[in-house]
């Protein structure tokens, strides 16, 4: 593979991320190791005793299990929807992000279904999902969806790498023979002949457009799990398009704390630009805003009805000594901060956007669990066992657990694909930088 | 000038006067009649009506109600007693709480029931009024008999017998010239679907019709029945047969239901034209990528 000047300096700066695992990385890496073990340890208790070690009962069924669910395959629009936006409308800026934001969705579709493992009771019983699957139930539609998410997800990001894969191979890079050999097999014979070059642009094309309405459909369909349920706070029409924005949004806010790490981690200042995260910021406040929008029609439908249930839901969000703190929580950090962040000039910095994106994305878990939670809280049918563990719903520390071992997992995943391929794409950057670099001086 | 505003004032002073002696005459004689009727006591009216059942145990259907108002009131959780009536006195037999029409009945083991000389039954119920009500009664006087009625099929005609016969002395005594009608159970009130009058043995056949909407099984209910005779009072036996057609709003061939195995049309098309749309992307690509693998040049092109 030929490189330009550009190309070769970008590889240079970043050949010993990929060529060596240092002390910090082994650090990182034995900590999520660690948290990933404490995690073997709560699931061997939970299969051992089954259920019984989590705080769900016969009425609150999800829990911490299904926000977390919802919370990662939410995040893994960073990749389909903004990369795959940014690819049609062919922006220049997405070239030093859309590596991320493509790790993000693999890894997000990795870890989100893990939980629903987590969640069957019968994990014995799994296999007839596929065995006897009924096309009316939302469950098996998620089923389908999300599998064909998650490979057209590993598709988009390997057609984007195969280009970089070739690069490896050719760049005689020190590393072991055993990852030689693997890059040469992922490159697939790639030398950047125009019929070559032919097939991946057709492709990644077909794939770009393919990626955002699949992404689309996949949360709409997972909306539909709680929205074809006659419960209150779920059986809603606006569920679908709510959670589509939600999850865009999400992956937006974990897209710019992931820029923000590999920026400092990397000293990538030069590549990922403060316009970069004032670029994403816009997209940001704009999708909040539409959340907010979103939000404020679904809660104020419900609370104006006043229908006998979905009145004890919103009462219930509403009363702070109930579920009112962290409903306030989900709406002020969720929707007005980062809004307020990214609308004023004078906060529109890359370190307070990151700040607002991280607090967005933990409101974000946060309104997951609270779609989840009260609505199970509040049965249409009698509760037969009114212990307070039946009728409440607190999580145990397996739950806790699991959920910190799932967080661990996308770090280390991200840990090692960072090893493993830069974080910056570098056969994006062809021509145009080149003759960048020839008039002005070469990014550092 | 003075002397007519003097008058005036007069004048006005003696309306004010008779005014208000009239409206304190009116005040307490409204006070009065207000005091009357707070004393006055609800008279309830109290109504029961028996029912003979096949299984010689007697339904005892009560109404209570009351005129207030000028209109008539039912009265709801009011506790109605049955007692049966002898000449050695009143042997309680049940209770029960009215329900929001005013209504309640008592099934009491007719077998039981202490008769008179006459082989008469005399059973009464009994409202034993509270404080807004006065106490109220009513009773019934009936022989004991049974109603038997017996499906049968003969060349594929439905038949029902029913016979009657008198119990109140202890042996079966069939009671001839008896009017018996034929009914089948519907959502609110039975259907009369025939009658006849019972032979010399105490039995009727009566023809059932085809044809009637059943259940989802074919199932009818049809009820025989006796109806306010002046010695048995009223007789009544059910029997389910599958002589109905089927008449189901659920649908079968496609239930909307879980476990249904059957897929809309429409979902099955979308899915199969979203799969196929999408994984027919994805073999474009897989092929484009073989078609990449294989156009590998043997040399790197620099």
């Amino acid at each position: 593979m030929e490189l330009n000047q550009y190309q070769k300096e970008l590889f240079e700066r970043q050949r010993p991320v990929i060529e060596t695992y240092g002390k910090k990385t082994w650090g990182w890496t034995i900590f999520f190791l660690l948290w990933i073990l404490v995690g073997g340890y709560a699931l061997y208790l939970q299969v051992v005793d089954g259920h019984a070690v989590t705080g769900m009962r016969d009425n609150v069924v999800w829990g911490l299990y299904i926000a977390n669910f919802i919370f990662f395959i939410g995040i893994s629009y960073a990749g389909a929807v903004i990369s795959g936006l940014l690819h049609i409308l062919n922006v220049e800026w997405r070239k030093p992000i859309i590596r991320i934001a493509e790790m993000i969705t693999v890894i997000a579709t990795i870890i989100g279904p893990i939980y629903i493992l987590l969640c069957v009771g019968r994990l014995d019983r799994l296999h007839h999902l596929f065995i006897y699957p009924r096309l009316q139930s939302p469950i098996v539609w998620d089923v389908m969806a999300i599998s064909t998410y998650f490979t057209g997800s590993v598709i988009f990001l390997y057609l984007a790498l195969i280009k970089d894969f070739a690069i490896y191979r050719d760049m005689k890079l020190n590393i072991p023979k055993w990852k030689q050999k693997l890059y040469t097999i992922l490159a697939i014979g790639y030398r950047g002949t125009p019929s070559q070059k032919r097939h991946i642009k057709v492709s990644t094309n077909l794939m770009a457009i393919m990626i955002i309405p699949l992404a689309i459909i996949v949360h709409s369909v997972l909306s539909w799990i709680f929205g074809m349920t006659l419960r209150p706070g779920w059986h809603s029409s606006i569920f679908g398009p709510y959670f589509v924005l939600a999850a865009i949004y999400s992956g937006t806010g974990v897209l710019i704390c992931a820029m923000w790490v590999y920026r400092r981690m990397y000293k990538l200042h030069s590549l990922l630009t403060d316009q970069h995260f004032i670029y994403l910021g816009y997209i940001m406040m704009v999708l909040g805003a539409g959340y907010g929008y979103f939000t404020f029609s679904e809660y104020l439908t419900a609370w104006f009805g006043s229908a006998k249930w979905d009145n004890e839901v919103v009462s219930k969000l509403f009363t702070l000594s109930e579920y009112g703190w962290w409903f306030l929580f989900a709406n002020v950090a969720g929707i007005i901060v980062p809004v307020a962040v990214v609308a004023i000039p004078a906060t529109r910095k890359p370190g307070l956007i990151t700040i607002a994106s991280f607090f967005m994305v933990f409101a974000l878990w946060v309104k997951r669990y609270l779609i989840i939670v009260p609505t199970l809280e509040t049965p249409l049918l009698p509760m037969q066992d009114t212990r307070l563990e039946y009728v409440q719903y607190s999580a145990t520390w397996v739950e806790w657990a699991l959920t910190f071992a799932g967080i661990a997992t996308f770090f280390l995943l991200f840990t090692l694909l960072s090893k493993f391929i830069t974080i910056i794409p570098i056969s994006e950057f062809g021509d145009k930088e080149q003759k960048k670099i020839a008039t002005t001086e070469p990014a550092k | 000038m003075h002397s007519d505003k003097t008058l005036f004032m007069k004048k006005f002073k003696i309306f004010s006067l008779r005014t208000f002696i009239l409206l304190i005459v009116f005040i307490l004689s409204s006070n009065v009649k207000a005091q009357d009727q707070e004393a006055t006591l609800i008279a309830p009216s109290l109504e029961l009506v028996s029912v003979q059942k096949a299984d010689r145990t007697i339904d005892c259907k009560v109404k209570i109600q009351a005129k207030v108002n000028g209109t008539f009131t039912k009265l709801p959780l009011l506790k109605v007693s049955i007692v049966n009536v002898t000449a050695a006195g009143e042997t309680p037999l049940g209770f029960a709480i009215t329900d929001r029409n005013g209504k309640a009945t008592i099934n009491v083991k007719g077998d039981g029931l202490v008769a008179d000389a006459e082989g008469k039954v005399t059973l009464k119920a009994v409202f034993a009024g509270n404080k807004q009500m006065d106490p109220s009664d009513a009773e019934v006087t009936i022989k004991r008999a049974l109603l038997v009625i017996t499906p049968t099929v003969a060349d594929s005609v439905y038949t029902i017998t029913a016979k009657i016969v008198d119990i109140s002395t202890g042996a079966e005594v069939p009671v001839p010239e008896a009017a018996i009608g034929l009914f089948v159970k519907r959502t609110f009130n039975p259907l009369k679907i025939g009658e006849g009058t019972t032979d010399t043995n105490g039995e009727v056949a009566i023809e059932v019709p085809k044809n009637l909407p059943g259940n989802d099984k074919h199932l009818i209910t049809l009820i025989g029945r006796l109806d306010e005779n002046e010695f048995y009072g009223n007789l009544e036996a059910f029997v389910e047969q599958p002589w109905g057609t089927t008449v189901s709003s659920q649908n079968k061939i496609a239930p909307r239901a879980l476990w249904s195995n059957r897929v809309p049309i429409w979902m099955l098309i979308t899915f199969i034209l979203l799969m196929t749309t999408v994984w027919g992307h994805y073999i474009v690509i897989i092929y484009e990528l073989i078609r990449l693998r294989k156009e590998e040049p043997h040399t790197t092109i620099y």
